[in-house]
């Protein structure tokens, strides 16, 4: 999808005043985080000592990328799959049609992919004439609505009911309902049709476990399932940093996906796919196609940014966040939102695309402390606040006043001398204490806010002159 | 980044200290030119447990705001600034959990390239406190002796609960006021919505934060909401005072300073 | 077509990222093994009669249905229950006697018959029960586990309406690890782990059961040999 990321004060504007948004976004955010905490509590053991152990086990794993890689490409191809790398999306969409077309694919259906949204897969694969067709419930209703997704894991928490009722009558032609079992089982329905008559399966990975080449895809719909049994081609479009070396250390990670995702101990369904089909197997796609893609992750873990690859994309950043909670998803302007997306967006459109999102955070630290792997996401919102600063992305006026309040407080007797002169014009203009509005860049502090005029005497004179006759020191 | 000194080791342990105790206060910006009966407050409340209070008038803004907009040019220098007014020895309090924060945690991603000053920042972050810590942990205050009288509920600043861990000590010196009526708001670590540059360059998300905010604060039926940090007070002043919500705000300090004399009855 | 030795270029690029090394003095391949993952918390291996309930706790709340004992006890409260739920087919897989068993058990408590898979596999399916034999079951999460192992077929679990699986408390083991380190030397093409039914919640966030997966998962715990 085309990247909005630069208008995002107007996609502010229209998430706060779009009333049914606002009731979707906290009640969705606030079960999931119900739901977390929850399971969090009852967690099998030390949860602080997983998520610390996630995390040793993502950077180390990060550390030896090109071994780990290189491993879970030579065991995939030995059971059959065939890798391809895409160096950025426009490869990997390139390389994606090719696949489609060589396997003559006329239909595709996709289980929930982050990267293949990244990519762009469904317009590439629709403008080559092949038909997609996302089977997660959520992905399945944004698309017949046109919209991305505004979730990680729920796509489509700002529509309503009333809203999925008239897309299915309209897009659908089916009856007009607003009752979600049977809105739930038309989809299942029509979509049970398209897993039945599609050539390929689209998937997305959670993990690529290297010690086997294997293909680990977690659900709850059983979709994934589907679009990797029963089509004869199985597509999966994969990030670098999915992998995690062994067997062995995919429970743990799973352990902290679901919890942290839906609170579930472990999804419905977790697939461990390996290699295509063998002789004498009952079912299952007999080619493997495994797009890897890169798209700008070798630069990232290159360097300070490297911890954001440790994400698994569970969403609770999204969930736990105060900003998330206020503006949703669709103002982040691109496929990653909340703070997760604040910090990858700008890495992977560049920061003239993205630079309003690492600002847009209060650096509260909720989400680094609900990260499963630990990812210390308000500092390195700060570290790409000060590149974009370094790069010239700033609001109008923002270089003269930082420069101007770093001269003022150079000097303590400057700083002074202000603090008298502006305490003495604040109290002349605003008698009650209170300044209803600032000027220039900082007008907006005061639309719905008033500002305390500064005190006529501050402290450090206070101090110096007036100690001892106060009433708390007499 | 910094390891921690022998400092660091001799003062967490919480017990009241024998000796007597010299602390120099970091008074903030915000409280010097818009608060100041803030910083007289907690002068006030550290030489009531025997505190001898040193002010250093050199000191004017930790660098903060320049630092979390991205400016570390600028911060740097503050940064600097600071650490040549308060290098030396003794504690550092401060009525200010994100001041503080910006002291310990981002001085030294700040001098990270530069050995000398990393130090220099590690020695002097490592002695600063936020008053109601300083309090409870170091000096072993259990009744802070105030004559504060009123319903009060407690935000939790994000960089007090989540910078520094401190949840329970503002808590515990509320609780030991006899006429203090401490009631908990719903989800009291969500940030408020200031967030320094944030509340600039963001103001309608920040209003929609602060209005959320205050809607928890006025649920509880309080008095009075309290913080250890001015920007939260600023932030969520600001919104009561242009609506006219029946609640004050106030800083801890003043709390745990008690009313003025001339004030009681 | 991408250009030839694109992965060779991926890794070299990778390598190059991490060492700062040029890139073709990279040698991928080389260098230390991988960490040893994060261990979970292990427990000594727990009692059968423990796991047994610890399975069912977890399924139940996951949505599961758990029926356990002696098998002719409540052979007629499943049928009953299959009927309730509108089942009027029985998918078995060949080679699974212990299915085929029950379903043949099954067959006099209801207008029931046998499904076969083609006709599940094209539209206007009959509401059928798909019964199979676990292959492991996990206490930890209340999971069963299939897997494409030995020509099996996973589709009695996925295509039906109703996921009927026996589990002999002999296959039931602690955790999730149990199952891969038997797995994880050659691993079969699918390992499914199922944990209750089929849910969706994308529709404002209203847990509903059979998105695209069998609405209801009932475990049989049978008794052991």
């Amino acid at each position: 999808m085309e990247p909005k990321c630069h208008n995002f004060s107007r996609n502010v504007e229209q998430a706060l005043a779009n009333r049914n948004l606002q009731a979707a976004i906290s009640r969705t955010t606030g079960r999931f985080l119900e739901h977390r905490n929850a399971a969090v509590r009852s967690f099998p053991g030390d949860f602080e000592a997983a998520r610390e152990a996630a995390s040793r086990l993502k950077l180390a794993t990060l550390r030896d990328l090109d071994i780990h890689l290189s491993r879970f490409i030579e065991e995939a191809e030995r059971r059959g799959a065939t890798v391809h790398i895409a160096r950025d999306a426009a490869e990997a969409r390139d390389i994606a049609t090719r696949i489609a077309k060589d396997e003559g694919i006329a239909l595709a259906v996709k289980s929930k992919s982050m990267a293949t949204e990244e990519i762009g897969l469904n317009e590439a694969l629709e403008g080559a004439g092949i038909e997609v067709v996302e089977s997660d419930l959520g992905e399945y209703i944004i698309q017949l609505a046109g919209e991305p997704p505004s979730h990680l894991i729920a796509p489509a928490v700002h529509k309503t009911r009333e809203e999925v009722a008239r897309l299915f009558s309209e897009k659908l032609g089916e009856t007009y309902t607003e009752e979600i079992p049977e809105l739930v089982a038309i989809a299942r329905r029509r979509l049970r049709e398209k897993f039945l008559s599609a050539g390929m399966g689209i998937s997305g990975a959670n993990f690529l476990v290297a010690e086997t080449g294997s293909v680990a895809i977690v659900s709850n719909e059983a979709n994934a399932r589907m679009a990797t049994t029963l089509p004869r081609v199985h597509m999966v479009v994969a990030s670098i940093e999915k992998v995690i070396p062994l067997m062995s250390d995919l429970p743990p990670m799973l352990r902290l996906l679901t919890r942290s995702a839906t609170g579930q101990p472990i999804s419905s369904y977790v697939s461990v796919l390996t290699g295509v089909r063998r002789p004498g197997d009952a079912e299952g796609p007999s080619k493997l196609h495994i797009l890897l893609v890169d798209n700008g992750r070798s630069a990232i873990l290159r360097g300070k940014y490297r911890e954001m690859l440790k994400c698994i994309r569970c969403g609770a950043c999204l969930n736990i966040c105060p900003v998330y909670q206020t503006i949703g998803g669709h103002a982040y302007g691109w496929v990653y939102p909340g703070p997760m997306g604040s910090v990858l967006s700008p890495l992977l459109l560049g920061l003239r695309e993205a630079s309003a999102l690492p600002d847009a955070s209060t650096l509260c630290g909720a989400c680094a402390d609900v990260c499963p792997v630990k990812i210390p996401l308000p500092d390195l919102l700060l570290e790409l606040r000060a590149d974009a600063r370094a790069q010239g992305h700033r609001t109008p006026g923002e270089v003269l006043g930082m420069k101007g309040f770093a001269a003022i407080m150079g000097r303590a007797g400057i700083l002074e001398a202000l603090e008298r002169i502006g305490g003495v014009v604040c109290r002349l203009l605003f008698k009650d204490g209170k300044i209803p509005w600032l000027p220039f860049i900082l007008s907006g502090w005061t639309d719905r806010r008033d500002f305390p005029a500064p005190a006529v005497r501050p402290f450090r004179k206070l101090w110096k002159s007036k100690r001892g006759v106060l009433p708390w020191n007499r | 980044m910094c390891e921690h000194g022998e400092f660091a080791s001799l003062i967490l342990g919480g017990m009241a200290p024998s000796a007597p105790v010299t602390a120099s206060l970091f008074f903030t910006c915000l409280a010097d030119a818009l608060y100041p009966n803030v910083a007289l407050a907690t002068a006030t409340v550290l030489e009531r447990f025997g505190v001898t209070v040193r002010v250093p008038l050199s000191q004017t803004c930790c660098g903060q705001p320049a630092y979390n907009s991205g400016h570390r040019k600028e911060a740097r220098k503050m940064a600097a600034g600071f650490l040549r007014a308060f290098d030396g020895d003794g504690y550092i309090v401060t009525p200010s959990g994100s001041c503080a924060v910006m002291v310990k945690e981002m001085y030294p991603v700040l001098f990270r390239n530069e050995p000398r000053m990393l130090d220099l920042a590690c020695s002097v972050g490592e002695r600063v406190f936020e008053l109601s810590q300083f309090l409870v942990d170091v000096l072993g205050v259990t009744d802070p002796l105030s004559a504060f009288k009123g319903k009060v509920t407690l935000h939790d600043s994000c960089h007090l609960v989540r910078g520094l861990g401190v949840r329970e000590q503002p808590r515990r010196l509320l609780r030991a006021i006899p006429g203090v009526e401490l009631v908990e708001m719903e989800d009291s670590d969500r940030c408020c919505g200031f967030g320094g540059v944030f509340s600039v360059k963001n103001p309608h998300i920040s209003c929609a934060m602060v209005e959320k905010k205050i809607e928890r604060i006025l649920a509880t039926g309080a008095q009075y909401v309290t913080s250890g940090d001015l920007g939260c007070l600023m932030n969520i002043g600001g919104a009561v005072s242009r609506s006219g919500y029946p609640v004050q705000p106030i800083h801890l300090a003043e709390i745990l300073a008690g009313p003025p004399p001339d004030e009681e009855t | 077509m991408e250009p030839l030795g694109s992965k060779d270029a991926l890794i070299r690029r990778i390598h190059a990222a991490l060492h700062g090394h040029d890139e073709r003095a990279a040698e991928p391949g080389a260098g230390p093994p991988g960490p040893p993952g994060p261990s979970a918390p292990s427990a000594p291996p727990a009692s059968v009669e423990k796991r047994v309930a610890h399975f069912s706790e977890a399924l139940r709340s996951a949505a599961g249905t758990v029926m356990s004992g002696d098998l002719y006890a409540f052979l007629p409260a499943l049928g009953e229950a299959l009927r309730t739920l509108g089942v009027t087919a029985l998918l078995v897989p060949e080679g699974d006697p212990v299915a085929r068993e029950l379903a043949d058990a099954l067959m006099p408590l209801g207008p029931f018959r046998l499904a076969s898979t083609s006709e599940l596999l094209h539209g206007n399916s009959p509401v059928t029960a798909g019964i199979q034999s676990a292959e492991f079951a996990i206490a930890e999460s209340g999971t069963v586990v299939q897997t494409g192992r030995g020509g099996r077929t996973l589709l009695p679990g996925l295509v039906t309406e109703v996921h009927v699986a026996l589990v002999r408390p002999d296959i039931l083991v602690d955790r999730m690890e149990d199952v891969l380190s038997v797995l994880a030397a050659d691993p079969p093409r699918t390992i499914s782990f199922i944990t209750g039914p089929s849910r969706t919640g994308d529709i404002e966030q209203t847990l509903t059961l059979g998105a695209h997966g069998p609405k209801t998962l009932i475990a049989v715990i049978t008794q052991s040999p």
